[in-house]
Parts: structure tokens; sequence; C-alpha cells
């Protein structure tokens, strides 16, 4: 029976985000937090996995305690545990540091067949863990997959990127990185739902996994965010006034200023 | 006493809008425009179990408390008033009485079909000449044998042309005044059984509403829903439930309307800036928010007071009423808001309008609803 793993994390709902202008670090609340979504390619094709070849699947992620509502949404979905990795020192933690927090995570499973992630998440936009971990396991990593299938204790599949594919073949565990709208994720049954909250979340927390020393988010991540802003798109206004041959040419004008004058005249 | 969402009714609120949005924001203004019910959203509906929303796993179920029903019907509501009333209607007047009601035989028999979504409910009470007067149905149950053979005919019936199974009311002629009355399930493949035209509505024209007529029909015995004579009883208590998804679906028209008309006067510039700076547009949008929380609010109170197993009569009908009101005045200034745009078919907003109306007047006119509450009031309960 395959053991699937998705990393899952869970990030701010980004359309209406908030800034502690101070600190310049984001406010969160509970409420406006939702599962990564890239991550829900992850989770769907984790439930594709079990559907066609059987196995149980394990989400997991790590995170203050409130993301304990993103592991429960999976639940819903249909995953059958999860892990809450969680403890005040892996707070800040950046992608080396979270990579060596699944790295004993891993270690003290043992016995894992395949581990799912998204492309990148919403909130830092690194996409580095799943390369990380790969060479942290030493297990291989594979991404853009396109066909895939199970045998025995082998994972094949078809990759495809830009003009090319590759067929591969590796031997389990491997690390599969799922790129965005790689499938149609499922809605969230309702039944799913009330069973989500019966279920029980595992806790791993720096004791439980027997960190060893170099795990310190705050102060051992190579990575430190100094400062987070809010990006502002300001829209230009321009009322162009004249003869109609004036405006065509403040028209013309204006795409030169931008560059856009050559692209369009090609493309004509 | 804690007046935020728990996790897990968040989580309902945030699944349902994702499922409403993704697939019934399509599908919504085609069933306005054809007046037809979509069997497409019906299959859709199912994967996530609406179509026993409050039913127990065992017959197939999701088993939610009523809060998240409410938070269900209103989401479905927000997107497509007419598959929240379809939804609606199956799951507290069509499921939820066979299973308060039926016997351990009927559960298993009718329910996990019902709530697959395999087959629609429906619930039928009102007659031509019945309709605030829930007492004075004329269909008419006799008793012949093994079976009673009914004979007469209900309007109005809400899923009428897309239900398989039937929940109907009738009189049953030995027994007079309260009593008088029995609760059938039907199917509409017994014989005598036929359905009427779909009904020209003003709103609500992706839902379906036809007559019945019933020509002899020969029930057998093990179809009588509850006791022979507690027809009435389990007719007004499946409305009670019901007044909780019709205030839902009023709560999520305005809801709709409410966020249209923000976004819509944020956006729109006259006399050099957004209308939304304008008082007169501003003090709209804090009485829709002011309206859409109350009604909310008293709706999950409602909610809460059924699944403590109190009687909730009073604050059912409260919320019914006050959410169809302020649902069809949200819906009528969120078409002041948008000016002639608001009024022509290119926006949903007079979808919203024509959606809203008929809120007021189903599972109850919001008069009978004032009459319920003022009798609890003056029978003691204040």
């Amino acid at each position: 029976m395959l053991k699937i793993f998705v990393l899952i994390k869970q990030v701010p709902k980004t359309d209406n985000l908030q800034i502690n202008l101070k600190t310049g670090a984001l406010i969160r609340n509970k409420i406006d937090n939702i599962i990564n979504p890239d991550d829900i390619f992850a989770l769907e094709f984790a439930l594709t996995i079990r559907e066609k070849y059987g196995g149980v699947i394990t989400a997991m992620t790590m995170g203050p305690s409130q993301a304990e509502s993103s592991l429960r949404e999976a639940l819903a979905m249909g995953i059958d545990h999860v892990i809450h990795i969680s403890d005040p020192i892996f707070s800040y933690s950046d992608t080396l540091q979270t990579t060596l927090v699944l790295k004993e995570t891993f270690e003290k499973i043992k016995s894992y067949d395949v581990i799912i992630t998204g492309s990148v998440t919403l909130d830092s936009g690194t996409g580095q863990v799943p390369y990380q971990l790969s060479e942290a396991l030493q297990i291989p990593l594979i991404t853009d997959i396109f066909i895939f299938e199970f045998e025995k204790d082998k994972f094949k599949c078809q990759r495809n990127f830009g003009h090319e594919s590759q067929d591969i073949e590796v031997n389990l565990p491997v690390i599969i990185r799922i790129g965005k709208h790689f499938n149609k994720p499922r809605h969230i049954p309702l039944s799913g739902i009330k069973k989500a909250f019966e279920k029980k979340i595992e806790i791993m927390d720096f004791n439980l996994l027997n960190c060893p020393d170099e795990i310190d988010g705050c102060n051992k991540s190579p990575t430190q965010v100094i400062k987070t802003d809010k990006l502002v798109h300001k829209r230009k206004n321009e009322f162009i006034k004249g003869s109609i041959k004036e405006k065509i040419q403040r028209i013309f004008d204006i795409m030169k200023e931008h560059g856009i004058e050559k692209r369009w005249m090609q493309k004509k | 006493m804690d007046f935020e969402l728990s996790e897990k009714h968040r989580l309902v609120r945030r699944s349902v809008r994702t499922f409403a949005e993704d697939i019934l924001g399509p599908l919504a203004p085609i069933m306005d425009r054809e007046a037809k019910f979509s069997w497409e959203a019906a299959k859709e509906l199912a994967k996530i179990n609406a179509w026993g929303l409050q039913i127990p796993e065992k017959y197939g179920g999701a088993d939610l408390d009523s809060i998240s029903y409410a938070i269900t019907i209103e989401e479905i509501s927000r997107i497509c008033a007419a598959t929240a009333l379809t939804i609606s209607v199956h799951n507290s007047v069509g499921a939820y009485p066979i299973y308060k009601f039926g016997t351990e035989e009927q559960k298993e028999k009718f329910l996990p079909d019902i709530t697959s979504g395999k087959k629609i409910a429906a619930f039928a009470w009102t007659e031509p000449n019945a309709g605030s007067d829930a007492g004075a149905i004329e269909s008419l149950a006799i008793e012949d044998g093994d079976v009673f053979i009914l004979n007469g005919s209900k309007i109005f019936v809400t899923n009428g042309g897309i239900a398989s199974t039937v929940l109907i009311g009738a009189k049953y002629q030995t027994e007079k005044g309260e009593k008088g009355y029995v609760a059938f399930i039907l199917d509409k493949n017994m014989k005598g059984f036929e359905v009427g035209e779909n009904e020209d509505k003003l709103g609500i024209r992706g839902s379906s509403t036809t007559s019945l007529y019933f020509h002899d029909i020969r029930i057998p015995k093990e179809n009588i829903l509850g006791n022979l004579n507690d027809g009435f009883k389990i007719g007004m208590q499946a409305l009670d439930v019901g007044r909780i998804g019709i205030a839902a679906q009023a709560i999520g028209i305005a809801q709709a309307a409410y966020e249209h008309s923000v976004n819509y006067s944020k956006g729109r510039i006259q006399f050099n800036k957004p209308i939304s700076r304008f008082q007169g547009i501003s003090f709209k949008l804090a009485e829709m928010a002011t309206k859409i929380d109350s009604a909310r609010l008293l709706l999950f109170r409602t909610a809460f007071l059924k699944d403590k197993g109190v009687p909730f009569s009073k604050e059912t009908a409260m919320s019914k009423y006050y959410a169809s009101q302020i649902a069809r005045e949200i819906a009528q200034e969120a078409i002041q808001i948008h000016g002639g745009y608001g009024y022509m078919k290119d926006l949903p907003v007079e979808r919203y309008y024509r959606d809203a109306k008929v809120t007021e007047l189903y599972e109850g006119t919001n008069e009978i609803m004032k009459f319920i509450i003022s009798r609890e009031i003056l029978r003691g309960n204040l």
C-alpha cells in the first residue's frame, strides 16, 4: 500500500492583505487563512493516486496553531491523516530551516513512498522546499509530470515542458512537485466536514522530533525577511484632446514611450 | 456566548462558496433566462452531498447541524436563489419530515435515493382554495381496505416538475378539525399521479413550480407518514424547518445584492468621485449591512434553538419574515444604486429583485408569519 504524503502550507488570503506598517509583518488573523492554492492541486493528485492504486494519504503542514484549520480542510477533502508540525522555535523559518524540520519529520516517520508538493506558495513565492527536501532526504524529485503510473516500487511518468517530453522512471520513494492546474481539484463534500472535525490531529514539535540544535527558525534561518510592503499599482489616466490627427499622434507617442509601438507594427 | 462562527462553520461557508461560484455561477443566468432547472447542477450538487444536508450518514446524508444548513443555503442562494430554493425545499420539507416522522422501513426505503440526489423531493400542501388557510385543503383520502384512495390537486408545488418523491397532505374523511389530516409519501410513478405545466414565474425561474393532480391514486398504507391523524402537525412542523431555509435563501440574495452595490458604487464615478462617497449612496450601504447582519444573527439563533431541541416556531417565523423583507428592500435599493444599469438584464441585480420578492410569499406569507409571532407573544411566549 502506497504511503503518500502531501506538504501543504496555510497562507493568508491575498484579496485583503493587511500589513503592520511599523513592523512590516503581515497581520494574520484566523479568519482569512486558506490552503496555499497550488497545494490544492497536490492534494487532488494524492486523492487521484489513492483512487487508482490504493494507499494512505497524510497531509502535513508546518505552522502556528491556526494552521490546524487548513489540515481540517484537507481532511474534509478526503485525506486520511494529518500531521501538524508546530513549535514556537520553528517560527520565522526560511525555506532551508523548514526543509531541515521536514527532514527530521520524515526521518521519524521512516516509511514513505511518495511526497507530493505544490509549486510555490502564495505568500512567499520561493518554491524551494521540494528541491531542498529532495537533497536533504537524498531521494529523487520529479517536476512537470504529465502522464504517470505506479508499478510495484517504481514510479514512471512523462514530463512535459516547452517543446519536449521525457519518459522517466524512478524507484520509490520520490518527491513529486505538481504544477499549477495539473488537475481539477474536487469540491469539498459536506459529508467530509463533520468527519474532518472528529479526527485527531497529530502534533509534532521540537522535542518529539528530537531536533538537533541547528534547528532554530528565528536565529538560524540564512534568509531573513527585512520588510514586507504592499505593492500599489496606480493607474494613470490621460484625456487626449485636440483634432483627430493630434489625438492619433499623441497615442503613437505614448506607445513609443512604452516601447509597444514596434511590437504593434510587427503584428500589423 | 460567542458570536463568531466556529472553524467548522467557516469551512462550510468557504467550501460551499467556492462550489457555488465555480459551478452555479455560470449556470445561474442561463437557468433564469431559460426558466429551466439544471440537471447538470443537480449532478454537481450531489457530489458535495447537498441533497442530504441534515440526514445522518447512515442514510447517505452529510449530517450537518442547522447553522451549517443555513450557511449552505445562504451561500448557494448568493449565487443562484433558484437552486437554493430547490435544495432547501428538498432538504427541509422533503427529506427532513421522512427522517423525523418516518418509520425505520420508510427511512431505509426512501432516504438513500433522496440524499444521493437520485430522487428529488417535494412537499405539496397548498391548493387553489387553501393558501394561508392551510386547514382548508380539499384533497381527500378515503380508506379502502389496505389502501387509501386519493383525489384532489395541489398548486405552486416547488420541485413539482422534477421531484420523484412528493410528501402531500390530504383530508382524511372520518376525522374532524386538526386531527382530520393525513400525510403521504407519494411516488411520481404511482398510477393517477399527474404533473402540471411549469409555472411562468417572476423570479426563481430556474426552479420548477407546477400543479399536481391526483386521480384515484391507490396509496398503500406503508406510505402514510407518521400517524394517520398527524398530517397537519407534520405539515406545520415541516414548514417551521422550511422557513429556516427560506430565511437563509433571502439572506443569500440580500448578500449578493449588497456586495454588487458596494463594488459598483466604489467604481462608478459621477461628479468626479465614486458615488459611494455620496451619503445618499453610502447610507444605503450602511443600511444594507445592518439589515443583513441582523437577519443573519436572528437566523443563526433560530437554527441554534432547533438543534437544542426547544420550540422555535416563533423565531423561525421572525427569521423568515425579517430576512425576506430585508432581501426585497436590499435588492430594490441595489437597483437604485446601479441606476439604469441595474434595471438591465446584463447585470444580475434585477434578478435579485425578482428572486427576492417570492421569499415574502412562500413557506407562509409574511402576514402569516406575523400572525404566528403575535400568537406566540400573546400566549405568553414573550
